[in-house]
């Protein structure tokens, strides 16, 4: 333990939202300390992201929670700061790259911060300057923040952060819709950055594999909201998920052929072939911005496609939020809207799809796992045979990840085709029967998983990196 | 020259043009809009670099608007006992109706130029910085007022998105125009409902990069400066020389 004064002093602290009957948090006791690599962990909905708000101070101001306990922040009580007092030295990342920005330019973005802190105009280029080399942002000074990819809105996310010059930096699932060698690059370049800095770096993560050793120390939460376990971080392997076997049957639902969608006179898909079978999983991958979802768009219909000709079943789409499908006030109503199904197969696919318990419920009010089987539902009881599942992996926990493969698997057993685009490796060598790569809006050819991980030169092409599996170690990502 | 327009700090444009319209408000003769309309013209041809393709864009509603002013006072405003000037069929059109549908036609156009240039030189993020700094607008409102700016793009990607999720639910029924608009209703509530989130994690973001609303130091001044003055003075010149037609026309 460091000799140092500790950042937090968390005892006993307990948080019960106004709106739930259970407590979120129960019973908190943690001690952190300057310059620790902290990561919380645990499933979701256990309460990570709120103890995480509740160390940088937004909670419980901002939730009219029910409170117990005390949170010290640098050896005072929490209540005593005034708001946004404390987060000039606990700097906060969030998850969702699109919402944590309120101007438009990268130097503007930070000057925002040392405005906030009242920094003098005069000494504002210098530490806008001194930041801009830490962070390797340099050239972007004077980019638009809206133009960037998801990964790089993290990276000066993470710039504006520190430019406050915090003593404890924390992280909010910063991966979650990064691609797994811009997640990787991100890591290494935080892990630099926390060498140089030696601040604190608090970190909320499902995807520990993506981590390698960068922390110290892991708290594990437990589904009810108390500490299961402190203790000192070991590195990860991806998690293990079922084994599954083959549903292939030799019969072509769905075939795509030299398709191309441009868009403003900008080509997006050029060439594309693709061609599934019944019972048959592909699983798409490849770098943000590659064109994954436009070609999902594409092959369901919703796009219009340029040349080339789609044949066979007709595709549905489940997008990454799958509430953007919804049309009606239930869930049953939701699987009949089409009406192209008959009683007895909306009453099958309502059992099969485990959606009985909550046949009347809102749609919008179930959990994400639910909405997904709800929009599986209704594109399959609008006879669409053909699944297109955009990004159902992002920020998912292993036990969603494994009611996933469970449900993909037995659609597969059912018949359907699948398709799945998704950045998790691990799960796309899991699930698939074949893998196609995608960058610049060029599909490849299929690839069997075992061929595919084996190829590193292949994999570092398209930003992707090896999981591993089984005995077999994948390389370090290059 | 060509950026004074540009450059001009906009809390004063911004007086200018209140100033102007409020004062053109006044005045009822055909000339005095006219004569504004092509000194505004002028002055955005002078000192701005503008886009007047689009400009021609933006001002063709209110030419229509104007326009429809125009006619509906020829045909139905009240005749008045001026001379009858023309004849059309039953219709006739006295001096004083044919002055009053320019006088209010013209005003159309005298207003939508103004806007325009005001719209077409300045920055909103530079507006609202100059009104943090000359006008002393709280931090807290003119945040909210910039935050709203950068999710407009956001929010447009989110509604094409469930627009295309929607195309894919099929038409359930019969598409009919009517039934479409109706249809854009089922859009609303979750695109609402996602504003909501992203307002609170926006607001969540700021308090995280202690943003108070408290006093702050500005990286980016806006400065006032003799040019603004000058500027100023010039969009009163023009308000006073299309003023003093009424002394003379």
């Amino acid at each position: 333990m460091s000799v140092l004064n500790p950042i937090f002093q968390v005892d006993g602290f307990s948080l019960r939202f106004p709106d739930l009957v259970e407590p979120t948090l129960r019973h908190i006791t943690l001690v952190i300390h300057p310059t620790e690599r902290l990561v919380i962990t645990g499933p979701s909905g256990c309460g990570k992201s709120t103890l995480l708000y509740v160390l940088n101070r937004l909670y419980p101001h901002n939730c009219d929670g029910e409170v117990s306990g005390s949170v010290r922040i640098f050896g005072r009580l929490a209540q005593e700061y005034a708001p946004g007092e404390v987060n000039r030295k606990v700097a906060t990342v969030f998850q969702d790259p699109d919402s944590q920005f309120c101007m438009p330019t990268v130097e503007e973005e930070l000057a925002f911060t040392l405005e906030n802190l009242q920094v003098p105009r005069q000494e504002m280029p210098q530490r806008i300057d001194r930041i801009l080399h830490l962070t390797g942002l340099e050239d972007l000074r004077h980019g638009v923040i809206q133009s960037f990819s998801g990964g790089m809105k993290q990276r000066i996310a993470t710039a504006c952060a520190l430019i406050m010059e915090p003593e404890c930096l924390l992280l909010d699932e910063p991966l979650a819709h990064l691609d797994p060698l811009t997640a990787k690059e991100f890591v290494s370049w935080l892990d630099h950055l926390q060498q140089e800095s030696g601040i604190a770096v608090i970190a909320v993560e499902h995807k520990l594999e993506l981590w390698g050793s960068f922390f110290d120390r892991e708290i594990a939460l437990s589904e009810n909201g108390t500490i299961r376990k402190d203790q000192l971080f070991t590195e990860r392997d991806a998690p293990i998920l079922p084994e599954r076997t083959s549903a292939i049957r030799q019969e072509v639902l769905f075939e795509a052929s030299d398709v191309c969608v441009s868009y403003a006179s900008k080509s997006i898909l050029q060439n594309i072939r693709l061609q599934l079978l019944s019972g048959e999983i592909t699983v798409i991958a490849g770098p943000n911005g590659s064109g994954k979802s436009t070609l999902l768009k594409a092959l369901c219909g919703i796009l219009k496609i340029d040349a080339g000709t789609i044949s066979g079943m007709r595709a549905g789409f489940v997008p990454q939020s799958p509430e953007q499908l919804f049309l009606s006030k239930s869930v049953e109503g939701e699987l009949a809207y089409s009406g192209n199904s008959s009683t007895e197969k909306l009453h099958y696919l309502m059992t099969a799809l485990d959606l009985e318990s909550i046949a009347h419920a809102h749609p919008f009010s179930v959990s994400l796992g639910q909405k997904r089987r709800v929009a599986i539902g209704a594109m399959l009881a609008d006879e669409r045979q053909v699944l297109l599942l955009d990004e159902p992996t992002a920020g998912q926990d292993l036990k969603a990840l494994t009611e996933l493969h469970r449900q993909l698997t037995s659609r597969a057993q059912d018949g359907c085709a699948l398709v799945v685009v998704t950045h998790d490796m691990n799960f796309a060598w899991h699930i698939a029967d074949t893998i196609h790569l995608m960058k610049d809006g060029r599909l490849s050819l299929p690839f069997q998983p075992e061929e595919l991980f084996s190829n590193s030169a292949l994999l570092a092409e398209y930003r992707l990196h090896a999981s591993k599996k089984g005995g077999y170690h994948a390389p370090a990502f290059a | 020259m060509r950026r004074l327009l540009h450059e001009m700090n906009p809390c004063i444009k911004f007086l200018a043009v209140t100033v102007c319209i409020l004062t053109l408000a006044f005045f009822f003769n055909p000339w005095t809009p006219l004569l504004f309309f092509a000194g505004v013209v002028l002055l955005q041809l002078l000192f701005s670099q503008t886009n007047w393709k689009l400009w021609s864009l933006a001002m063709l509603p209110f030419l229509i608007g104007a326009f429809g002013y125009f006619w509906t006072t020829l045909v139905f405003g009240e005749p008045g006992d001026g001379l009858v000037l023309w004849t059309i069929g039953k219709l006739d059109i006295t001096t004083q109706q044919w002055e009053l549908a320019w006088s209010l036609s013209l005003r159309v156009l005298a207003f939508s130029s103004i806007s325009l240039l005001f719209a077409f030189t300045t920055d909103p993020v530079r507006f609202i910085q100059s009104l943090m700094q000359q006008w002393k607008l709280s931090p807290k409102l003119a945040f909210s007022v910039l935050i709203s700016y950068q999710f407009l793009p956001v929010l447009k990607t989110e509604f094409e998105q469930l627009q295309q999720a929607h195309r894919i639910r099929g038409p359930g029924s019969s598409p009919s125009a009517f039934k479409r608009i109706t249809a854009l209703r089922r859009l609303l509530i979750p695109l609402l409902a996602g504003a909501v989130r992203k307002a609170e994690r926006a607001a969540f973001a700021m308090e995280a990069r202690a943003f108070t609303g408290e006093a702050r130091t500005h990286y980016t001044e806006v400065k006032l400066t003799r040019k603004d003055f000058v500027l100023f003075s010039l969009f009163s010149l023009v308000l006073s020389v299309s003023g003093s037609a009424v002394f003379w026309a």
